[in-house]
Order: structure tokens, then C-alpha cells, then sequence
């Protein structure tokens, strides 16, 4: 692979770039493949991985009473216990660009996920981006997929390249295994079909130029971004051919989506684990169910659907019941994820020491369809730079985006501004 | 602030003289703007002071509503559905709304006319059900397990074929590319492919008490799966299964291995644990065979299938199959794949660079749906991946597989590609070639690629004959794969694409209700299709498809076994036509109740056409505070939460149009089966719709819904249209619509007619050149009309 060129090129750059091999000038994001040993070589790296959960929670069990060091957790967040020291619970964010738009229900749900890690409402301004697309472009480039995108229920995505790309979400863990790992069912097998992929891919970006003639404009424009994937494709089997994944042990491929809700869920977060051990990726997001879901979790005890469950008209009983579901939630996905990384060394660590995590939602009381004040939580100890066990209140309705800004600042991406900050939230 | 005035303004414009006069004098100045009716019942709240809606009419130029084409089509619409002006302001007959609503369409046609306007349709990628169809039609080879890796598609205005929504994303085309290559490697039979792991569950729950249609009489519960067998060689397979602990007096299980003799899994008496599992190994041809497991339970009597009916004591199922291999391999085998590929057979080496391209031309043309000749630079490129290939060691059928990989992931499959011609100028209206249009043809009514008789006939430019056009239209709806365009359109028009995943709580949910719900409708509608019935006998049928299982369901006697055959219904069943089907009256459920809302809102928006107004900012929240305030009444019946729905005002607007609607058929309870009781409480279906027509009931609101039949044929329209263009519909497209309509009702209104006179409308058959200008399509179109 002589360069590498990929989804974080601008179109225009792409456009003179097709069907000339070479002469692309050398950008800033198109590093070599060379580089990512340095970089493993070097200090332990950061990881970033925004967790989504939809329909928002009973925020009275949510946020700890006292701020600061000595507060004691609440019920939902009680499951976290064990990783205290490594939680910064962040309470009194807001999400404005939720409110931009269309007011009815159904467009209030679908904009608490769609505008989450964009911060930027529906269908405006020049750059919406999703936060972890844009820590992709700085810290994922070094690595065979720049991010993952996963979920445990397909149909919506929190992870945009741009309004009208939304990254699709990956439900099925063998397909994710097959991303991380290849396809075929020995190493070697594996090795073969990468080549063959390759000069799949090769051939094809050949061709492109002369079918875009006589296409009209915007027609044009989408067929530069299939080339401009099937040149990311490209960059990640050049990098994932020198992947140190012989020092990780490789689990048995999954054979489909689990029926259960609990098994589905360790399966994805150890995938996830395994991707962040193996340097597949340091970016990921994950949606744990997506907004509007009416699924039932029989092991919670909680039979009624979920987002029935989420309109709980303010009768105590039901704010009892939806409450038991996200404490549930709490306890089957963001705490097996944190014991996983915790229980997984790296470099002189554990994952957990080396990662950022956010979780939690972009509504706020889904009787009310409000998107502040959020539930969110920061978990791990970001490479030694972000301190634990506290809860931070932040000024009645502090954009979301402006904790986002910290949170890329302590990865190392560097950004004064995202969506729509007024600042920074200092972490 | 502003929209909550709307909300309670009144219009108190004085009213002079009765509905009647005014219709007359409607009709003698048939040519002028309805502007009395306006003045007298719209401006009270469509000014620019109340804004209703967004909408006002007091300083528009109401002598050319091509001027404001985009709001006059709403308003018609709105007027056509009955659902303006609201309810509890004032109304006239219904004729002079009707007359209103004529108005404005006739001079909104005569805009069109004047300055036309297809619209544009972008790229599009194929989705996922057309890829699997398309591999099926250009390889015989079942792609559906394959093609379920790839990343779902999003679905737009209710389908998921729409255009602009098609966009790639790198894991998306690592998906089609590793697919491609899972396809091309097994299509043409790899023999140096490792074993694998395939496993299917059988449908859990109460169909495992019962027979399952195509399982062999006498079996009890089971699984049947048809598996593609990569080559010819040995394969394991595991039969996971659960036996009673206290065992049955002779339970036998039964495995039917490939339409062949059975085979008799050591079961027999034998205590098994649970989730204990039975493994053989048996050598099978290559291709697809059916395999099915199920139990027999000893001490019955074999081949009385209704002895297992309504059965639930019994303990013990299959969970299902896994099929392990291929080990030890002796050929590839003679699959129906690779029949359809290798048309020739090199004898010596000198055959076959001839032979390959041969084979390569032929599959490229139908897969890129235009001639692709022998020295074309487009086969030399698939020719260049044969060399790849056939060079790394495999010989010619290697060379084959890598060909048709590249095939698989060409852009020129993968996408349906429409060029504009270099002689147009930018701004006009063009006619597509006829290559361009056989595949619009045959991805509406196939999903797939045209068979080679169309693509015949588009290359020789015979489409441009509209006798030979509709004869081809004809031709495929009668072939089987129409199947697919009632498969893919109901699934999404009617929601049944949701009943396999729907999580309803109702005991008796289970695969063979779903399962039967959704063939009812399916068969329901093919049949309408088939038969070229009148589009309105959807609404109202005499008869219906049932096997035993969802005939007891619906309370119908004299139904046996469990095919599915039509069966006729009464004047006075609740069943007739589709508000009286399961399947729409379980997804519009809720999972553990019935939600008049969810009804009342497919209904208003699908057989109406008509959009259900947004709630003003702070509706929830409002509702919220009333709910604290009024908590005796919430936990009651639905009704009475529903009334106080309508009671608050903000929420009144949306909901005194869709709850009647829903409210009317809660005689059907939340799987649809019918009840004369709620709880103990008489079910109270009486409603008023917003034009006052009161209904008792489900009869009601089919009759009411048939006397506003021109709403629903034109909501069918644009439902059929929406899949067929693969475009959402934008108002320039209703005069479209309304002409289909037209042509459709001139030859008998039925959908076969519906689905020729949009084959032949200008926005299946045109486009405007949009040129260079990227910022899109619809924008540059709609350029024309200002």
C-alpha cells in the first residue's frame, strides 16, 4: 500500500485523487502505515468508547445527592460500586441541539441518539461530526479500524461521519469477529482471504473514474464516497497485516446474535475488550438499545416493554418499574464492561486505567421526552489523567458537548470548541 | 405561545346562508377559486396573526396555487380525509369540501401540466433483500443467510429501498466484499474451503406443542430448514433436543435427512439430559437439501395430526439443528449453482480463456443489467481476476470463484446506475434509456435484476412500445417473483416485516400465529393482485386465508390442519378485509395492550394518506403535570386515559383525529382476537370521527373509510408509487398520483392497473438533468416549478 488515504480526506482531495495512484499530497490525517509501531511502542495508549443507553432514566436515582468526593451512590449506579475510584458521575448537562426541530415524541427520541455525540441539531451547521469520529480521525488512524460501531438492537446509530452518514451499527458478534479477526477458519485461511480482498478492492478503485462519466453531480458525489471506502478498506488490511494479535488470545468465533440479552452483552463488550487488547481500534461506540424500543428484558422482572416502561406518567409505581430497568441495564452492560477492562492488563495496567468511557443518555425524563438534566457518567482513568471517584455538578444546563470537549482534550485531540460548547467542563 | 393560540382560537368570521346554497353556488362558478369556503372556514385560523399549523391564507394569491403548489396539495389533502376544518369548529356539508378539494387538485393537475416535473432520483446502492435476490436470480444460489450480515438498511417514509437513505460506509462495503467472496467461493463450489458451523433454532414456545406444517404427520413440534450444502462430502449433524425427565412411554426422535429415508436418532427410551444432543454423520451431495428434525412421541398413535392440537402438557422439544462441515470432500457437486454458472467445460487448456469469458460475459450481463460483450473493457477486467486466480494455484474454477467475487462487488451491481444524456440540456426533462427502465421494471415488481427476456427487449429498445411495455408488466406479475414485490411491499405498507420480532405479551404469541398472521395478509393481498380485483376489497373482502390455528384465533369453526386456504367469510364478519387481519391489529398494539392511539395513527396516515399533525412544544410535558394532577384516572381502561387525551386541549388537535379511528375497533383485543369484554367491563367501541360520523364499532369505521374510498385508493397510490420510484414523494408528485389513479380507476381500479399506469407515468419513465450541480436533485427540481 503506498499511501494511506481514507475516510478523513476531504471529499475534494479524494476527487483529484481518483484514479491517480499517486501525487495525493501529504495530509496531515494520511499517516503512514509505519507509524502505528511507533506508536505501540511508546507510552500506553488512550481509548475512547461512548456507551448509549435510550428513553433517559429516573434522574432521582441517578445522581448521588452530594457533590464532590463523599456522596453515596444511588440506586441505579449502585452496581458500579467496585469501580468507584475510576467514575466521575457528571450531573446538570444538557443536550440544546435535541431541542431544534420537529417537537413531536417520536422526533424528541430519534434526536436524543442522533444528536448525543454531535451536538449539533438536525440538518445544520457544516460539521456534524459525532464526537468519537472525530477523536477517530487523530487517535484511529494508527489502527486497522479507526472505530467500531456496535449495539445490541440494529436500527439506529450514534456515530456520524456526516448528516447523511450515519456509521451502521454491528449487532451480530461473529460478523464483528470476523471484522476484528478476519474471515475464515484458520490463521492461515484468513491470511489467504485478506490478499484476495485486497486486490479485490485494488481493482475496483480502478475503475471509478470511468463510471462516474455522464453521472449526474450529486450522483457523482456518491460514488466518491464508495471509492473513498473502499480505499479506508484498503489502509486497514495493510495495517492489519502487521497486527500484534499473536500475544492476544483469540476466543472461538461466535456463532450469531444470543438470544439472550445478558449473553449478547458480554459477548459485544468482550469483543470490544479484545479489539482495544489487540490495538483493532481505539474508538468505539455502543448503544445498548436504541430510542423507541419497546423490548421486554425478562431477567430484569420488569415484563412491560421498555419504552412503554419510560412513560411512566409520574405514578410511583412505574417510576419503581422503569427504575429496576435501568438499574438492570447499569448492572448487565456498563459494569460487566468495566470489570472486563479492569481485569484486563495493559501495558503496566489495565484497560481500565487506560480508557475514557461515556455513559448515559441524550434524554433526560422520557415522560417528558426533556433532554436536560442528562444522566452521564465518565468511567476510566484515562492514561493517569483523569481522577475518580467524584461527582461533578456542573451549572444548570451546561452543554453536554462541553464535557465532550474535555473529554477529547484528555485523549489527546486537541479541539477549543465542539457542536455547540459554550467552553470546556474542566474534568 | 403562538401555536397554543391557534389552538383555542375560534372562528367567529359571521357565517351567511347555509352549506347548501354555498355548494350551489360552488358549482356555478366551477372555475373560480373556492374562496368563500376558505373565508367562512379556514382563515379563523389560518391568518397571519393565528398561523395554524404554520399555514396561513390571507394574503396568498389564490388565482394560481402553482404559485404555492407544496401547501394548496396539504390543504386539499386535508380536505379530502375529512379532517379539516377540526372538530368542535364549524363545518359545512360534506359535498362543499369535497368541491373545495376538487378545485384545488383540478387547477393543481393543470400547474403540473403546465410546468412538469418527475423529480429526480439519486444513486442508489442495492439493499439488502435486492443484493440476496439479485445473487439468487443471477446465481440460483441462496444468499439470504449471507446477505443477513450485512449491516441493515435504513428505512425511509416506511421502506427501506429509498435512494437517498442507501448510503455506503466502509463496514458496509467490507460486508459486500466479504459476502462477495463467501458467495463466489460457494456458488461455484470450493473445494479447499474449511469446515464450518451452521446453526438454526427452532421456533420456541407453543409451536412445539403442536405439528408443524411440512413436517411428517404424526411428529409433534420440530424444526425444517432447507441448508445449502457447500459440497459433495460428510457433515455433522447435531439434533439439540429436551426430553421430558419423566420421559414419554416410547418417545422416538426422528430425524428426516434430505427427502430421503428417515433417520432414527438413539432416543428411544433412552433418558437424555437437557440440552442433551444427538450427532451423526451422513454424506451429502452438494446443493440444497432439506433437513428436518421432530419428535414422535410413542404412545400415540402416528399420522392423527389433531391429536397434538391444543396440546400443551407436554414437556420435551427439538431446539434445533447444527450442521457442521464439509469433511472429507470428494467434488464440488452438481448444485443448481453451479449448473446456472459453468454453462461451458474446458477439455483442454487451450478452452479455457474462451470458456471463462464465455461464462463471465454471460452472468456480467445480467448482473450489470446491460450487454457486457465478449472484449469489452468491462469483462476484461473480470477477465483479469480469472488470471489472478486461476494463477494462485486452484486451476479454472478457482480463476471462476475470484471472477465472481469481483463481479459481486462491481459498482456496476452494486449499484443502479441512471446516466444523463450529453445532449440534454440542464433543467430538461429526459425519457431514461430502456436498459435504465427494465431495471426500475424489475427491481419494483422482482427486488431483483430483469431476466434475460426483458433485458432482450430493453437492449433491442422495445420498451418504448407501451403495449409491449405493460405487456412485460403483466408477464411479471405473473411470474413468482412478484412474490417478492407482495412480500417486500405489505411487509412494510402493512407492518408484517415486524410481527417476527414483535414482543407481545399476549399467552398465546407464538411462530405459528405470527407465522399465520403474516400469510393471511400476504396471501390476502397477492390474491387482490392476481385475481385484478377492485383495490377496495382491502378494505372490505368476503373472504379471507386461514388455517386451523388462526381460524379457532378469530372464532371461526370448520377449519382443519394447518395449510393456509381461503375460506369465506359473512356479510357480517369482523373479519373482512384488513382491519379485521391480526397481523395490523398486533402491530399497532402495544405488547401488552391495545393502543387506539397506534391504530388510529397507522390508519389516519396509510389508508387516509393524511399526515398526523406534530404536538406543539411542551405537549408532553403538559400532559405530564395533568396526569400528577388527575392520577385517580390514569391505571384505568385505555378509553378513559385516551379521553384524557382529548380533554387537554393541546393534545386534542392530534388526537381527536386518530384516537376515534383507533377506538372504533377495540373490539379487537391486543393479537387481535375479537372480545365483547375489557377486565370485566363491556368493550365500549362507539366513537365520532372529526367529520361526525358516529361508528358503533369496527363495521363502522370500514364503511366510513369505504365512503372516503377516493382517500384511501389515493394513500395506496402514493404508498405504491413511494416503493416503486424509490424516492419519497414530494407535492410535485400528486398530480402524478392523481392521474394514476385515473388511468388505474378507467381499467377496473385494480392494483394490477394501479401498478401499469405508474410503469407508465413520466416519474417512472423520466428525469430532469440536473447536470453538474451536487447540492441534489429534488432542490434542482423544484427549481422548475418557481
Amino acid at each position: 500500500m503506498r499511501y494511506l488515504t481514507g475516510i478523513h480526506l476531504s471529499r475534494r482531495a479524494l476527487l483529484r485523487g481518483a484514479g491517480v495512484t499517486l501525487a495525493l499530497p501529504l495530509l496531515e490525517s494520511m499517516i503512514p502505515a509505519g507509524m502505528r509501531t511507533a506508536a505501540a511502542a511508546g507510552a500506553p495508549r488512550a481509548r475512547l468508547a461512548c456507551v448509549y443507553i435510550p428513553h433517559g432514566c429516573i434522574m432521582n436515582r441517578w445522581v448521588p445527592t452530594a457533590t464532590g468526593r463523599g456522596f453515596e451512590l444511588q440506586p441505579i449506579l449502585k452496581p458500579l460500586e467496585p469501580y468507584r475510584d475510576r467514575l466521575n458521575i457528571v450531573s446538570g448537562l444538557k443536550l440544546p441541539a435535541a431541542y431544534v426541530g420537529e417537537s413531536s415524541a417520536a422526533a424528541n427520541h430519534g434526536r436524543s441518539s442522533q444528536c448525543w455525540l454531535t451536538c449539533t441539531p438536525q440538518d445544520t451547521g457544516p460539521t456534524p461530526t459525532s464526537a468519537d469520529q472525530v477523536a477517530a480521525r487523530q487517535i484511529g488512524q494508527g489502527t486497522p479500524l479507526p472505530s467500531l460501531e456496535l449495539a445490541l438492537e440494529a436500527g439506529a446509530s450514534i456515530a456520524y461521519l456526516s448528516p447523511q452518514t450515519p456509521l451502521p451499527m454491528e449487532t451480530n458478534p461473529r460478523v464483528v469477529f470476523e471484522r476484528l479477526l478476519g474471515d475464515g477458519s484458520t490463521p492461515a485461511e484468513r491470511a489467504a482471504r485478506q490478499r484476495q480482498l485486497s486486490s479485490l478492492l485494488d481493482s475496483v478503485t480502478g475503475e471509478v473514474a470511468a463510471l462516474k462519466r455522464d453521472l449526474p453531480g450529486a450522483d457523482r458525489e456518491r460514488l466518491d464516497r464508495y471509492l473513498t471506502d473502499v480505499r479506508e478498506l484498503e489502509r486497514r488490511l495493510a495495517l492489519a497485516a502487521d497486527s500484534p494479535l499473536a500475544s492476544i488470545e483469540v476466543p472461538d468465533k461466535p456463532n450469531g446474535i444470543p438470544a439472550d440479552f445478558e449473553e449478547h452483552a458480554m459477548l459485544m463488550f468482550d469483543l470490544l475488550a479484545l479489539a482495544w487488547a489487540a490495538d483493532l481500534t481505539r474508538v468505539a461506540t455502543f448503544m445498548v438499545s436504541r430510542e423507541l424500543s419497546n423490548r421486554v428484558y425478562p431477567k430484569s422482572g420488569v415484563t412491560e416493554g421498555f419504552h412503554n416502561a419510560s412513560h411512566h406518567s409520574e405514578i410511583p409505581a412505574n417510576i419503581d418499574r422503569l427504575a429496576r430497568l435501568n438499574e438492570y441495564h447499569t448492572r448487565t452492560t456498563i459494569a460487566y464492561f468495566l470489570r472486563k477492562l479492569a481485569s484486563t492488563p495493559d501495558g503496566g495496567g489495565s484497560l481500565l486505567d487506560h480508557s475514557l468511557i461515556v455513559y448515559g443518555s441524550g434524554m433526560a425524563n422520557p415522560n417528558q421526552h426533556d433532554h436536560d438534566p442528562l444522566p452521564i457518567l465518565l468511567a476510566g482513568g484515562g492514561v493517569g489523567r483523569l481522577a475518580g471517584g467524584r461527582h461533578l455538578r456542573a451549572t444548570d444546563g451546561t452543554p453536554f458537548a462541553n464535557l465532550l470537549v474535555s473529554v477529547l482534550n484528555k485523549l489527546d485531540v486537541h479541539v477549543d470548541s465542539f457542536g455547540d460548547s459554550t467552553g470546556a467542563f474542566e474534568i | 405561545m403562538q401555536r397554543r393560540a391557534w389552538l383555542v382560537a375560534v372562528s367567529v368570521t359571521a357565517v351567511i346562508g347555509g352549506g347548501a346554497a354555498l355548494h350551489q353556488a360552488m358549482r356555478r362558478t366551477a372555475d373560480a377559486a373556492p374562496r368563500p369556503v376558505l373565508d367562512r372556514y379556514c382563515v379563523g385560523c389560518h391568518n397571519d396573526d393565528d398561523l395554524a399549523g404554520g399555514v396561513s391564507f390571507t394574503k396568498i394569491d389564490k388565482s394560481d396555487v402553482g404559485k404555492n403548489a407544496k401547501m394548496w396539495e396539504a390543504a386539499a389533502r386535508k380536505l379530502r380525509a375529512g379532517l379539516m376544518p377540526p372538530k368542535g369548529e364549524r363545518r359545512p356539508e360534506r359535498a362543499v369540501l369535497d368541491a373545495a378539494a376538487d378545485w384545488f387538485e383540478r387547477e393543481l393537475d393543470a400547474a403540473w401540466d403546465r410546468a412538469p416535473n418527475p423529480g429526480v432520483r439519486p444513486l442508489a446502492r442495492l439493499n439488502r433483500t435486492e443484493y440476496a435476490n439479485a445473487v439468487r436470480d443471477l446465481l440460483d444460489y441462496d444468499a439470504n443467510g449471507i446477505a443477513a450480515t450485512l449491516p441493515a438498511d435504513v428505512s425511509v417514509a416506511g421502506f427501506d429501498n429509498i435512494a437517498a437513505a442507501l448510503s455506503v460506509s466502509p463496514a458496509l462495503l467490507e460486508g459486500y466484499a466479504l459476502a462477495a467472496m463467501q458467495i463466489g467461493r460457494r456458488a461455484a463450489g470450493d473445494l479447499s474451503m474449511g469446515h464450518s458451523e451452521t446453526r438454526y433454532a427452532a421456533a420456541p414456545g407453543n409451536s412445539q406443542q403442536r405439528h408443524i406444517e411440512g413436517l411428517p404427520l404424526g411428529t409433534r413440534g420440530g424444526i425444517a430448514v432447507e441448508h445449502n450444502f457447500p459440497l459433495d462430502a460428510e457433515y455433522e449433524i447435531a439434533v439439540q433436543a429436551v426430553l421430558p425427565a419423566a420421559g414419554w412411554g416410547n418417545p422416538t426422535g426422528r430425524m428426516v435427512w434430505c427427502d430421503g429415508p428417515s433417520v432414527e436418532l438413539a432416543f428411544n427410551g433412552a433418558p437424555l439430559a437437557l440440552d442433551g444432543h444427538r450427532r451423526i454423520r451422513v454424506r451429502a451431495p452438494a446443493g440444497p437439501q432439506r433437513v428436518t428434525a421432530a419428535l414422535v412421541d410413542g404412545k400415540r398413535c402416528a399420522g392423527v395430526n389433531e391429536l397434538y392440537l391444543g396440546e400443551v402438557a407436554l414437556e420435551g422439544a427439538v431446539l434445533g439443528i447444527v450442521i457442521d462441515g464439509p469433511y472429507n470432500a470428494t467434488g464440488a457437486g452438481d448444485t443448481p449453482s453451479r449448473r446456472k454458472i459453468f454453462v461451458c467445460d474446458p477439455r483442454s487448456a487451450a478452452d479455457e480463456a474462451p470458456c471463462a469469458a464465455r461464462i463471465l460475459a454471460q452472468l456480467a450481463t445480467r448482473a450489470f443489467r446491460r450487454p457486457v460483450s465478449v472484449g469489452s473493457a468491462e469483462l476484461e477486467q473480470l477477465l483479469e481476476f480469472y488470471r489472478l486466480g486461476r494463477g494462485e494455484g486452484g486451476g479454472f474454477e478457482v480463476g471462476i470463484q475470484y471472477a465472481l467475487s469481483r463481479l459481486l462487488v462491481d459498482p456496476r451491481f452494486l449499484y443502479k446506475f441512471e446516466r444523463e444524456p450529453p445532449d440534454v440540456a440542464v433543467g430538461a426533462i429526459y425519457r431514461i434509456s430502456d436498459l435504465e427502465l427494465a431495471s426500475r421494471l424489475s427491481f419494483f415488481l422482482w427486488s431483483s435484476i430483469p431476466d434475460d427476456e426483458l433485458l432482450e427487449a430493453a437492449a433491442a429498445d422495445r420498451l418504448r412500445d407501451s403495449q409491449e411495455l405493460a405487456r412485460q408488466v403483466e408477464r411479471m406479475l405473473a411470474d413468482d417473483r412478484a412474490q417478492r414485490f407482495v412480500e417486500n411491499f405489505t411487509g412494510q405498507w402493512l407492518r408484517l416485516r415486524e410481527l417476527d420480532d414483535f414482543p407481545s405479551q399476549d399467552p398465546e404469541w407464538d411462530a405459528d400465529l405470527r407465522a399465520a398472521f403474516r400469510r393471511e395478509t400476504e396471501l390476502f393481498f397477492a390474491d387482490v393482485l392476481r385475481e385484478k380485483r377492485d383495490v377496495l376489497t382491502l378494505l372490505d373482502a368476503d373472504y379471507t386465508y386461514l388455517n386451523e390455528r388462526l381460524a379457532a384465533h378469530y372464532g371461526i369453526d370448520g377449519v382443519r390442519d394447518s395449510y393456509m386456504r381461503r375460506v369465506a367469510l359473512p356479510p357480517d364478519s369482523p373479519r373482512r378485509g384488513l382491519l379485521g387481519q391480526g397481523s395490523l391489529l398486533t402491530v399497532t398494539s402495544a405488547p401488552n395492550r391495545t393502543s387506539p392511539v397506534g391504530r388510529g395513527q397507522w390508519i389516519v396516515r396509510n389508508l387516509l394518506g393524511a399526515a398526523v399533525p406534530s404536538p406543539p412544544p411542551g405537549a408532553a410535558a403538559d400532559l405530564a403535570k395533568e396526569a400528577v394532577a388527575k392520577t385517580q384516572l390514569a391505571g384505568d381502561t385505555v378509553r378513559e386515559r385516551l379521553e384524557m387525551h382529548r380533554a387537554n386541549p393541546t393534545c386534542a388537535v392530534c388526537h381527536a383525529i386518530m384516537d376515534p379511528v383507533g377506538l372504533a375497533l377495540e373490539n379487537f383485543d391486543l393479537v387481535g382476537r375479537w372480545r365483547e369484554q375489557e377486565d370485566g367491563h363491556p368493550v365500549n367501541a362507539a366513537t365520532e370521527l372529526t367529520d361526525g360520523t358516529r361508528l358503533a364499532g369496527a363495521a363502522d369505521l370500514r364503511a366510513a373509510l369505504l365512503s372516503r374510498s377516493d382517500a384511501f385508493v389515493a394513500a395506496l397510490t402514493e404508498r405504491l408509487m413511494t416503493y416503486a420510484l424509490g424516492r419519497e414523494l414530494e407535492y410535485y408528485d400528486r398530480p402524478v398520483a392523481r392521474r394514476v389513479v385515473r388511468d388505474a380507476t378507467a381499467h377496473g381500479r385494480t392494483l394490477q392497473a394501479l401498478v401499469q399506469a405508474i410503469v407508465a407515468s413520466d416519474s417512472f419513465q423520466e428525469r430532469v438533468k440536473t447536470g453538474a450541480d451536487t447540492t441534489a436533485t429534488g432542490v434542482a427540481a423544484q427549481a422548475r416549478l418557481e
